[in-house]
């Protein structure tokens, strides 16, 4: 099977994906309601869309093409309003993070979904303990070339993306002392992990195209990778967030990634190389554990420095496109919750330590993503 | 069976009496026939105690006495207020204001059960007060029956939510009418104020008993955690000690747990961690009310004559249900075929059944005969076939989280098949 044509996009689009939790509000715990919230949710005229994911607890929801992060915040504002008014009706809450606190895997139940059954049959318990909760972010690139130089560049920045994302502390009722535990479970699947580091879309077609040949993949969609392109909508897909607690931030981290992306296009700051990836791993490994405390090691000098530090330069490389695409305001507020070393984990942590109840956290959570809290 | 107690009752004299062991010794039995019946079947445990109840009560096992009083109606008041407290505290209030279809769904079909019943028992020749008693006890569905089968089967999800919610709500209405009818036949009235009299003195009593319960819960849990054994405790003493009070000041023991869990749902909307920690205090509790509901239940007067009557009325229940709950659905977030299997898995009749029907036979007097012939059986049945239904329902809607025809070949790889 040879690969699909990548596809024109408007340069520097996005576009934000963000799986959610249904929880009850009895206690808290994970709630199968997907497939009511999806047949009231289909009543009102939404931009984007509203899908659903693996297991029956969990909902995905999309803005469209978007140019900027105040529109990505204005298409996610009426789906979270009506997610929300739906979720009352049904006596459910809907809550970002990237785990749910307290859940147990081997009680959730798969979607019932061809696509979701098949994989269940493939990954057995891994499909139940994919119960984890991203957010995907599409950039939009001039052509193929470009969008595998954006991904390969974008590559030093995924322990950037990881600590200031990261909300999923606690898994199966206990803190694992990673501030994003979610990406563990990214690990355990096979196909998981960096994309091949190759520049042209010719040499991505020849390794796709030797890679169906083993039977192991069908499409593009049985790579878990960080990031991954995405010839269909003629973009990058960055899949390594956590999904936020609330909406604000997911529109801030995305505006993060087009003022990044603008800066890749406009000044092409650096070259990646396959020596980029000697470090990758074990920066990655440093921003799930640590977050805004974690070690980030340059992959061009060798040099040791704390990821906090290198958010805060990065952010000042980026200060100029941010502007340009009015993603000042968003770059704001994560500079200042950089510089406190504040982010969803450690949220999630202080009312814990406040509340002494991971069920009351999630109720928090809930009230958080709903915006009243 | 008698002689053989009585022998029994010679020869062996323990330190705690002979009724102690018997009771003991018959939820030794029971237990075990849960675990069998849920092992070889698929089908829920309270089946087994309720079989054994009923097989006991039909040997004619004299530990538990008809209409209920003393200790026999204290323990199941008791494990009926247990369930109803938690069961109340699933109740937002605040959902009704956000689907208030829910509450009209609710209404409907309590009213729908309670006028089909009365007509198809007049229809039947039965007389007007008897028939009026019988409309009370069928419109009570069975909270204790659906959280032990839900319990049983891991379930989770809309169908059965919704479900607990509605039979919740059933009881509450049960327990209130059904209390104030049993004043009225004690203390007949003309005026309007007099009808009214006892409806408010059951609820001026519960409410006040509840909103203490309440208030005292809430007190504790700004200085103690949820999830502490302690916690737990305390809450099962504070219900224990308001099912001795409120039927002493002539209100609704039940009906006081069940507005107290709804109140501290308001007062405080944090999330119900005790539920875990009740764990097999709760179970044994209920599981001697099973049985002991059944014993009682067995000892009705069976007999052809009204062997009639009592399918009529479990059949006009059913449809009934059934009816109510779809009229109310339109609008109110669920699917047609979620509200079908709601309507299943609300059938079961138990102790709040039993409980309205001991307390109007009371009152009646020899009046109270008629009510108990038909009664006594139809509460049988359904707390036997009822947990099956609900069962079925639950697994038919896609909400347990096992394979009901898996459990005697093991569990499906990737599905879950724990026992509880």
């Amino acid at each position: 099977m040879s690969l699909e044509a990548f596809s024109h996009s408007e340069p520097l689009t996005l576009g934000v994906e963000l799986e959610l939790q249904l929880v009850n509000t009895h206690n808290y715990d994970l709630a199968p309601y997907a497939e009511d919230m999806l047949r009231l949710m289909h009543k009102t005229p939404l931009p984007g869309s509203v899908v659903p994911e693996m297991t029956n607890s969990m909902i995905e929801i999309s803005t469209g093409v978007c140019h900027s992060t105040s529109e990505v915040l204005g298409q996610l504002t009426p789906i979270r309003d009506a997610l929300v008014k739906s979720a009352d009706k049904l006596n459910i809450a809907v809550a970002g993070g990237g785990t749910h606190p307290f859940q147990m895997w081997h009680e959730r139940r798969i979607y019932d979904k061809p696509r979701f059954q098949e994989l269940s049959q493939l990954y057995g318990y891994l499909s139940k303990q994919f119960t984890i909760f991203g957010q995907h972010v599409h950039i939009g690139c001039p052509d193929a070339d470009a969008a595998l130089l954006m991904l390969h560049r974008m590559s030093r920045y995924i322990p950037h993306f990881i600590a200031l994302s990261a909300s999923s502390p606690y898994v199966q009722g206990h803190d694992t002392a990673f501030d994003s535990a979610r990406l563990n479970s990214v690990f355990a699947f096979p196909l998981s992990g960096r994309a091949p580091f190759v520049l042209t879309w010719d040499e991505f077609g020849q390794f796709f195209e030797k890679m169906t040949r083993t039977g192991v993949v069908k499409s593009m969609k049985d790579f878990y990778w960080d990031i991954r392109p995405k010839p269909e909508y003629g973009t990058i897909e960055i899949r390594v967030f956590d999904t936020p607690l609330t909406i604000e931030r997911a529109a801030a981290l995305a505006g993060f990634v087009q003022s990044l992306a603008a800066w890749f296009l406009v000044e092409q700051p650096f070259e990646p190389s396959e020596d980029d990836y000697l470090v990758y791993t074990y920066n990655r490994f440093q921003a799930c554990r640590f977050g805004l405390d974690a070690v980030y090691v340059d992959p061009a000098t060798g040099q040791h420095m704390p990821l906090r530090e290198h958010i805060l330069q990065t952010l000042d490389h980026i200060a100029r496109h941010a502007g340009a695409h009015g993603a000042s305001g968003a770059l704001h507020v994560l500079r200042g919750e950089t510089a406190s070393g504040q982010n969803d984990a450690r949220w999630l942590r202080e009312r814990m330590r406040e509340e002494q109840l991971l069920a009351e956290v999630s109720r928090q959570a809930a009230l958080r993503f709903r915006g009243s809290l | 069976m008698n002689e053989l107690l009585s022998f029994w009752a010679q020869w062996l004299r323990p330190s705690a009496g002979l009724p102690t062991v018997q009771w003991a010794l018959l939820l030794a039995v029971a237990a075990v026939a849960g675990y069998l019946v849920q092992r070889h079947s698929g089908l829920p445990k309270v089946l087994g105690y309720s079989l054994v109840g009923t097989l006991a009560g039909l040997a004619g096992f004299g530990g538990a006495v008809w209409p209920l009083q003393g200790i026999g109606l204290f323990l199941v008041e008791l494990a009926v207020a247990v369930v109803l407290f938690e069961a109340g505290g699933r109740i937002p209030l605040r959902w009704f204001r956000h689907n208030p279809m829910v509450l009209v769904q609710s209404i409907a079909e309590s009213a729908l059960t309670c006028a089909a019943v009365y007509w198809a028992m007049l229809w039947l020749k039965v007389p007007a007060p008897v028939a009026a008693a019988l409309a009370m006890v069928a419109l009570a569905a069975s909270p204790a029956v659906l959280t032990r089968v839900v319990s049983d089967t891991h379930a989770a999800g809309p169908v059965t939510e919704r479900a607990i919610v509605l039979s919740t709500l059933s009881s509450l209405y049960a327990l209130t009418l059904g209390s104030a009818q049993a004043g009225l036949i004690e203390r007949p009235a003309a005026g309007l104020l007099g009808q009214l009299y006892p409806v408010l003195v059951v609820l001026g009593v519960s409410v006040a008993v509840g909103a203490l319960l309440s208030l005292l819960m809430r007190l504790a849990l700004r200085v103690m955690s949820p999830t502490s054994e302690n916690t737990t405790i305390l809450l099962l003493a504070l219900i224990a000690a308001s099912t001795a009070i409120t039927a002493h000041l002539g209100g609704s023991a039940p009906l006081a747990a069940l507005l107290g869990g709804m109140l501290l749902k308001q007062l405080h909307p944090r999330p119900w961690a005790w539920p875990r920690q009740m764990g097999t205090a709760s179970s044994v509790l209920t599981m001697m009310m099973f049985v002991l509901v059944s014993t009682v239940a067995a000892q009705g007067q069976w007999s052809v004559a009204v062997a009639g009557s009592v399918a009529a009325l479990i059949a006009v229940r059913l449809a009934a249900k059934a009816v109510g709950v779809g009229l109310g659905n339109v609008g109110s977030g669920a699917s047609w075929r979620q509200a079908l299997w709601v309507s299943c898995a609300m059938t079961p009749m138990s102790a709040i059944a039993l409980l309205v029907a001991s307390q109007l036979v009371l009152a009646a007097g020899d009046a109270g005969e008629p009510i108990a012939r038909i009664a006594l059986p139809a509460i049988l049945v359904m707390e036997l076939l009822g947990a099956v239904i609900a069962a079925f329902a639950i697994y038919r809607a896609g909400e347990s989280s096992k394979p009901w025809l898996d459990l005697n070949r093991g569990s499906n790889p990737g599905e879950s098949g724990n026992e509880s």
